[in-house]
């Protein structure tokens, strides 16, 4: 029963990232590969501000928010210039500058050392420590995510949004200054990114910039695509198959290495015959890519 | 001292210009960036393995199999997957993904038949090596940058001498113009690609005998690749290879100063730096969004 | 006072002049029709206008106000609507919904208003009653929950010219609003160029059909080799045979 909570909690932590990634990638057709980075700026500001610092929580967490806004203004202002697979060597850079910075500024993270003891939180004079009360937070900040991605892609902002996926140049014409609505997409999904990275770092109690590699955003855009791109119903399935798969993988008694790269044969073919034959994936609105 | 960074940066260059050389052919006919270029890099050392160390062949056979196989499979992958893409109109960013699973794909089914552990492959007897310039390298590393100088000159005679080269120049340069002069693109594409494996394969078992491998080594070498590519200018065979060069000393020069564990991020701030100031590269093809 | 002006306009492509020291000055209102031979740079002429492409020497008024440079999206908001040649709509979104997105000033584009939902609802009712007064008026009447992938290429083209009415610009400039459609439709669109025309807007189109040129243009502007060969009434310039031969070839 603990595992199946377990289990459940890294679930929602994915679909968080992966609601919050398809606001940038599937609602308005940005190829984003630093997500991982924005979901370790909120795991490392939260474990630092509390472990370093001894701070309580909500310091950290609201840091690693505007830490990852602003990171993300970094990243975006300069490469939205580019043309879109070119945007997305751009993020590919800006993602391994980052966890290259995770490892080597030993002296701040402790490198590949990670952080250790991050306490557990206290909100409202409650103390979080059971599995079923990291389930609560890890559901909550899927509601959270997937009601700001729903309020953003309806009524006049989500058209706009429709219009630079599918004709920028029609939005442009029609008066939309589009590089900022991508600006504030891009941000709020960096925020989003590193809420669900502070959970995940006071849920585990102990990070390491292991788990905030290129290869995490490549699973998160997995998930988006596979679950369908402008569904958040869609992306949140495919993120619960992609946690759930390798345990089921576990459990029939597969070493955890073997199982590790099944899991990774198995969604990088997914992505392969997606892309080939539904672009929409399991229950996407938008074809990726026209 | 400065020239030996410099000496072990031309070395480290040649390995990536390799890499460059592969993905920029390839990139030239079709557009797109191929990521499975990472997955043939890896197949390639693994083929060398398989062949030299698990089935006992003469390093010299077991290198002339490995390379024109994994040419092979790159071609495999055009044929099973981008063709039939291309022919629905799939967009560069669709191909860009679709060669992302095949990447994953490719690096797990290795780990999978080989392990993920790092192996090594020996060349036989250690030697000393040489003192080139108050540097000392290996016969592995000399043979690194004479291969990537010649492979690279071979390629561009390939490309200004023979009927498929110019054919390959021509879809290059404008592919609707050479469909209506008759250029058979599926056949050059083909080319590109078995080409293009070729080298990756050469560069992957030369960096393999000169330090080791791992299922991982084909995504950290395409990434150098692409960074030396867009350095030199996308689409540009000469701004490959000097952009490998490039790439290499600036990373080892840089290594002098700071510690070698920023090597990574000195060449992704190199990269950041060209497509947001110069995305043409050094050489030039355009690259920024247009307009109408 | 003109409403539109351009000053000997400039534009070099890969060593081509497109537009050779363009200089015209536009009415108020009427409908003026751009036309001339492939390659004689009516479409880089819009696309200078409207400022998806930048002039490399000349200016561009509005009234009073420069908008030389300036990025197409404030061109839009300062009052020039335009088409495109590849018929550009939002597909996924439907006929009413595309003419939701082009009304300027909408608070619910703004990030706080998205999120929390202030100043919307009743801009939404309002503006989607304005929306279907214009689907009427473009003849898509019964069309509007459709999505605008599905319509046909006449009816996408019908919606194109709603969704620059809706943008509420003075002037408009359309890239050939009649080609690759059926005659019938042919006179809906007219008929649509006039009423705009008799509400005081300007109306711009590039066209290569010379029916619909005689038929509904006060002006004609002849380009040719990115310059502007002759400017007169549709009875005189379409009259002169050095011209229609530019064309009949």
């Amino acid at each position: 029963m603990d595992y199946i909570v377990h289990v459940a909690v890294l679930a929602s932590i994915f679909a968080t990232l992966a609601i919050s990634l398809d606001l940038v990638i599937g609602r308005t057709g940005l190829l984003s590969v630093a997500h991982a980075a924005f979901y370790g700026l909120g795991a490392y500001s939260t474990a630092l501000f509390s472990v370093r610092l001894g701070l309580p929580i909500y310091a950290g967490v609201l840091a690693g928010l505007l830490l990852a806004a602003l990171v993300s203004l970094v990243v975006s202002l300069p490469s939205l210039r580019l043309r879109d697979d070119y945007f997305a060597i751009a993020t590919f850079g800006f993602q391994l500058i980052i966890y290259n910075t995770f490892n080597n500024w030993t002296s701040l993270t402790n490198g590949a050392l990670g952080v250790f003891g991050i306490p557990q939180p206290t909100v409202f004079g409650r103390v979080f420590s059971s599995r079923l009360d990291f389930l609560g937070v890890s559901l909550a900040t899927v509601a959270l995510a997937y009601w700001i991605v729903q309020r953003l892609s309806s009524g006049p902002h989500g058209r706009v949004l429709s219009a630079i996926r599918e004709s920028e140049l029609l939005a442009l014409a029609l008066g939309k200054n589009t590089l900022r609505f991508k600006l504030v997409v891009f941000a709020v999904s960096a925020a989003l990114a590193s809420v669900a990275g502070a959970t995940y770092a006071v849920y585990t109690s102990y990070i390491d910039p292991s788990s905030f590699t290129v290869m995490e955003s490549i699973l998160v855009i997995s998930m988006v695509i596979i679950g369908g791109p402008g569904s958040s119903r869609g992306v949140i399935l495919g993120a619960v198959t992609l946690v759930v798969l390798p345990e089921i993988l576990r459990t029939i008694g597969l070493p955890s290495a073997v199982s590790a790269n099944l899991r990774q044969i198995i969604y990088g073919s997914l992505l392969v015959g997606m892309m080939m034959f539904r672009p929409r994936g399991l229950l996407g609105r938008y074809s990726f890519g026209r | 001292m400065l020239h030996e960074f410099f000496i072990y940066g031309l070395i480290a260059g040649s390995g990536y210009a390799l890499v460059a050389l592969g993905f920029a052919l390839i990139y030239r006919t079709v557009r797109f960036f191929n990521f499975a270029h990472g997955a043939v890099y890896t197949i390639g050392a693994y083929l060398a393995f398989v062949f030299y160390v698990l089935l006992g062949l003469p390093l010299a056979v077991a290198v002339l199999l490995a390379v024109p196989i994994t040419g092979l499979i790159g071609v495999g992958f055009e044929w099973a997957v981008f063709r039939p893409m291309r022919a629905r109109n799939a967009s560069s960013l669709t191909l860009l993904i679709a060669s992302l699973g095949l990447l994953i794909l490719g690096q797990n089914v290795i780990a999978l038949i080989f392990g993920n552990d790092t192996q090594v492959i020996h060349s036989g007897v250690v030697h000393e090596g040489a003192m080139i310039f108050g540097a000392r390298i290996t016969t592995i590393q000399e043979t690194i940058f004479v291969a990537a100088l010649v492979l690279f000159g071979l390629t561009a005679a390939l490309l200004r001498l023979t009927r498929l080269g110019v054919a390959l120049r021509a879809v290059a340069n404008d592919p609707e113009l050479a469909r209506v002069a008759g250029v058979k693109d599926g056949q050059v594409i083909t080319f590109a690609y078995f080409l293009g494996s070729c080298l990756a394969a050469a560069a992957s078992v030369m960096i393999a005998l000169d330090t080791n491998m791992t299922p991982t080594m084909g995504l950290h070498a395409l990434l150098y690749g692409m960074v030396a590519v867009i350095v030199g200018g996308a689409g540009s065979l000469w701004g490959a290879y000097f952009g490998g060069l490039l790439l290499g000393v600036a990373q080892n020069v840089a290594v002098w100063q700071i510690s070698a564990d920023w090597q990574d991020v000195v060449a992704f701030v190199i990269l950041i730096v060209f497509l947001l100031v110069r995305p043409e590269g050094l050489t030039s093809l355009r690259m920024r969004k247009g307009g109408v | 006072m003109s409403a539109l002006r351009c000053e000997n306009l400039v534009k070099v492509f890969g060593g081509v002049e497109a537009l050779s020291g363009v200089t015209l000055s536009f009415p108020a209102s009427g409908i003026v029709a751009i036309i001339g031979p492939n390659g004689a740079g009516k479409t880089t002429l819009l696309n200078v206008v409207t400022g998806f492409a930048r002039p490399d020497a000349g200016s561009c008024w509005l009234g009073q106000s420069a908008i030389t440079g300036l990025p197409p999206y404030a061109i839009a908001r300062a009052g020039i609507a335009r088409t495109f040649q590849d018929l550009r709509l939002v597909g996924a979104l439907t006929a009413l919904e595309n003419i939701l997105l082009a009304f300027p000033r909408q608070a619910g584009e703004r990030l706080f208003n998205a999120l929390t939902g202030l100043g919307i609802w009743r801009a939404e009712r309002e503006n989607l009653a304005r929306a279907s007064k214009i689907i009427e008026q473009v003849g898509l009447g019964g069309l509007g929950e459709t999505a605008a992938g599905e319509l046909s290429y006449g009816q996408q083209k019908l919606l194109t010219i709603g969704g620059c009415l809706a943008t509420d610009a003075r002037v408009l400039f359309f890239d050939e609003p009649v080609a690759g459609v059926h005659p019938e439709m042919i006179s809906q669109i007219v008929d649509i160029l006039d009423k705009l025309r008799d509400s005081g807007r300007l109306v711009i189109f590039i066209e290569h059909d010379i029916d619909t040129v005689r038929r509904v243009a006060d002006w004609v502007v002849v380009m040719d080799h990115g310059r502007v060969v002759t400017v007169g009434p549709p009875t005189e310039i379409l009259a002169q045979p050095e011209i229609m031969e530019l064309y009949v070839v």
